[in-house]
């Protein structure tokens, strides 16, 4: 019976779906909004990855949203993984000791270690110029815990600086936007001046926002990594 | 009528309707979560396969290419970018709760966990 | 302008939380009611200006559909000062009610919860309200499983992964309209909207529906609501139960009315509404071991009656659907406080455990059983009103179908009088078990009850207090036309 309305159900998504989709053919221009981002994005806000512009200039609070939702999920993971810190009687239940990582595997991630990082710190602060951005230079920068983690047993990240981190860097965000807002009369308006194009230090509050991003990002899913992987430990 | 191969759009579909599927048949709280993912990455691909434009190019000006008019549409992108990470969110919370599901319940068989009654 | 800081402060407060958590853990307990009391000063000071025509708020300088914009009408201010007022009483409640570490994640959550709803509201872009309806989801999800017990973690999983199928069919339903429109912005889309194929129409229509009808508790996507609301701690779920389904509902009668004018589907609305009603109430009547288990299907079945009531296409139909929402969230949101420290004092969630209460504890009695006439619609309370208005909007329309679903709707308000009678006969005919004198309630939780009871009693005696913001929010929901154009300017 329930196999039965769950086939229904998805023949029923599949049809319609194919029905609203030969509505849109793949592959033709119906950009409406879109012709004006790519016609005046760069002369609006001076970056010239124009889904950069969409995403933190002309569709901003969307980006704020998105970065909460992380922020979200991290405070989640930790009101779910926190064991309370005194239990007898769990011992037993076998502290899976993973073997020590080989000595190439441990000094080959702190080596890389700094140059994810690097690596990481570039895509957020290019995000106007290239592809890429916050979110992804935050991840990199993250993967670059993963690694330590993985590759060390006794690996451990101390959780203040993430969350002063994380938390400056929301509320630049934030701040960054206000003075928009007394500054030009609109929130997370673009208010500095938006440069030359192709360089660096261009598109106005772009790129320190992108940085704030990133960072805010980096730690979150550092703490999140973190979380998961002394859990383990500690139940 | 379609103009154009609408391979992108089956696959996106397709994905989908996996994802879907998991979700509502598989027992296992991990394979569950697998299914979302399927899901979430399904629909991300349908936003992007909508707002693909023949014969152009990533929205992204440099020296070299520099004429917006031969550019595909920015704002899926964009859209996608958020999709993503939301759910990177909703999969870092349901694993983590999952953990805790099998901390409590010692499986993760979705028809043993079954505490709250009717 | 000041509009926007509606939405800047709560995000800053959440993200100070932290910070200010390093330094005292005790003062960072007082931001959320701080931010939402702020909230409610700003809301209701804008309120005058809104009335007859909405302000139209870009946000980063550009206007619609270019950029996102707030669409601050006196449905969207309305909702955000019912979500301010609500979320300043509840944080205050939670200040002293949440003992369970880590209480800063607590706060920090239902700020982030109030967000979400505040922003969901009062946004008039498509892709902005998913966004917001995501951040409002997942810090339900979170909240849900705050007591990390059985029951809770169960309860958040199951309404995690209900809720993340809703979350994807919305933005499928978004994906094809982007499609076909071109735009996000709603009122955009609204304009464009008549020319497209009904197929896809329909689709996203319904894709959009039944994920948002999710979090709205639509029958059949209202399985995870009991668990959820009845296993969370008892300040969530009158979040839960009082602020963020309402928000799902408003989604709903947003898009219906607003992006799609959708004639054919209101009759199913409605259908679906009395349907959701009857199984609520009578599952809600068969509730003895839990009460905050009853409590959640009763808002199952009062969803079903707003749902109803939006479903009739008229001023009279969105207005009492507007004024249910209200009673029920001031109702709703006053017993589950209440509830919670009930809970915990007597140790039990059983409804036999509750004997005699009501006399040990007169206060809090008397003030349960305002909430309870209230919710059933006995006069002079202010739920009288708001079903009484459902009853003479459905039969002003003159239809057969409406009149047998007002009939349902008796039908089901029998059925509550039932269970929420045995309530009260509990709480103050019974002899209760154990002997010796109960506390009442602490302060911290007495104070928004009693604000709440005494708003239910005041608009019950003078509905004029808000039934002309009512009124001017529901023909801003059903007048379209007006709203496109207070958005996109001249067309």
């Amino acid at each position: 019976m329930r196999a039965f309305v769950s086939f229904s159900v998805l023949a029923l998504i599949v049809v319609g779906l194919a029905l609203s989709l030969s509505h849109i053919p793949f592959g033709t221009d119906r950009m409406q909004v879109g012709n004006y981002y790519l016609d005046h994005g760069v002369a609006d806000t001076g970056a010239s990855n124009i889904v950069t512009a969409v995403v933190l200039n002309y569709r901003a609070l969307d980006t704020l949203g998105e970065v909460t939702v992380l922020f979200i999920a991290s405070l989640g993971l930790g009101v779910f993984l926190s064991w309370p810190k005194k239990k007898e009687g769990t011992q037993e239940e076998g502290k899976r000791e993973l073997p020590e990582a080989s000595l190439i595997v441990r000094r080959g991630s702190q080596f890389l270690f700094p140059l994810i990082i690097l690596f990481g710190g570039y895509i957020f602060l290019h995000g106007h110029l290239t592809p890429g951005g916050g979110f992804q230079g935050g991840s990199v920068i993250a993967s670059a815990f993963l690694l330590m983690f993985l590759g060390n047993n006794a690996y451990r990240l101390r959780h203040t600086p993430l969350t002063v981190t994380e938390s400056l860097a929301g509320i630049t965000f934030v701040v960054v936007g206000l003075i928009g807002l007394g500054v030009g009369g609109y929130f997370l308006n673009n208010f500095l001046p938006k440069g030359n194009m192709f360089s660096l230090f261009s598109a106005g509050v772009i790129p320190i926002l992108y940085s704030a991003i990133g960072l805010k990002v980096g730690a979150e899913l550092s703490g999140i990594v973190a979380n998961m992987f002394e859990s383990r430990s500690e139940r | 009528m379609t103009t154009g191969n609408p391979m992108m759009y089956v696959g996106a579909v397709g994905l989908i309707m996996i994802g879907l599927f998991t979700v509502l048949s598989k027992r296992n709280l991990i394979k569950i979560i697998v299914g979302l993912t399927l899901l979430d990455t399904g629909v991300n691909l349908l936003l992007v396969a909508i707002g693909y434009i023949h014969n152009r190019t990533a929205p992204i000006l440099t020296q070299a290419h520099a004429d917006p008019s031969k550019m595909v549409d920015p704002v899926p992108q964009a859209l996608v970018l958020t999709a993503i990470v939301i759910g990177l969110g909703v999969t870092a919370l349901a694993l983590a709760l999952a953990i805790r599901v099998y901390g409590h319940y010692k499986t993760l068989d979705t028809r043993k966990i079954r505490g709250l009654k009717w | 302008m000041v509009a926007t800081l509606l939405i800047a402060l709560p995000f800053l407060g959440a993200f100070l939380i932290p910070l200010v958590a390093l330094a005292s853990k005790k003062l960072s307990h007082y931001i959320p009611a701080v931010v939402m009391l702020t909230n409610l000063g700003i809301a209701l000071s804008l309120l005058p200006r809104v009335m007859n025509a909405p302000i139209v708020v870009s946000l980063s300088g550009w206007r619609a559909p270019i950029a996102i914009n707030f669409v601050v009408g006196p449905l969207g201010l309305g909702l955000a000062i019912l979500i301010s007022f609500v979320g300043f009483l509840v944080s205050v409640y939670g200040i002293s009610y949440i003992h369970e570490e880590p209480k800063e994640k607590y706060h920090m959550l239902v700020l982030t919860l109030l967000t979400g709803a505040t922003g969901m509201v009062l946004t008039g872009d498509i892709f902005n309200l998913f966004v917001f309806f995501e951040i409002l989801s997942l810090s339900s999800y979170a909240l849900t499983g705050y007591n990390r017990d059985r029951g809770g973690t169960e309860a958040a999983i199951k309404y995690l992964i209900q809720g993340s199928i809703g979350s994807a069919f919305i933005l499928i339903g978004i994906a094809l309209l982007y499609g076909i429109t071109g735009t996000l912005n709603m009122a955009d889309i609204a304009a464009h909207v008549a020319g497209a194929d009904p197929t896809l129409l329909f689709m996203a229509m319904s894709l959009l529906i039944v994920g948002f009808g999710v979090e709205a508790a639509i029958f059949p996507l209202n399985a995870w609501l009991p668990d959820a609301h009845s296993s969370a701690p008892s300040s969530v779920s009158a979040i839960l139960s009082g602020i963020a389904i309402e928000t799902g509902a408003y989604a709903v009668a947003r898009i219906v009315y607003t992006v799609f004018d959708g004639h054919g589907i209101m009759l199913v609305l409605s259908i679906l509404g009395v349907i959701t009603l009857l199984l609520g109430e009578m599952s809600a009547f068969r509730q003895k071991d839990d009460i905050k288990r009853l409590l959640a299907y009763s808002s199952v079945g009062q969803m079903g009656l707003i749902m109803l009531a939006f479903g009739i296409a008229s001023d009279a139909g969105v207005f009492a659907a507007l004024f249910q929402l209200v009673s029920h969230t001031l109702a709703k949101a006053l017993l589950f406080l209440a509830s919670g420290y009930i809970i915990y004092r007597v140790g039990s969630k059983k409804l036999s455990a509750l004997a005699g209460l009501g006399r040990k504890m007169p206060f809090t009695g008397a003030m349960i059983a305002v909430a309870v006439l209230s919710l059933v619609g006995v006069p002079p309370f202010a739920g009288f009103m708001s079903k009484f208005s459902i009853v003479r909007a459905a039969l002003a329309q003159h239809s057969a179908t409406y009149t047998g679903l007002i009939v349902l709707v008796l039908v089901a308000t029998v059925i509550e009088v039932g269970y929420f009678m045995k309530l009260l006969q509990i709480l103050f005919f019974t002899e209760a078990e154990t002997e010796g004198a109960v506390e009442e309630l602490p302060l911290s939780a007495l104070i928004p009850i009693t604000i709440l009871a005494a708003l239910i009693i005041i608009i019950g005696v003078y509905p004029h207090m808000i039934t002309g913001l009512l009124q001017h929010a529901a023909s801003g929901l059903v007048q379209r036309s007006a709203y496109i154009q207070s958005v996109l300017g001249a067309l």
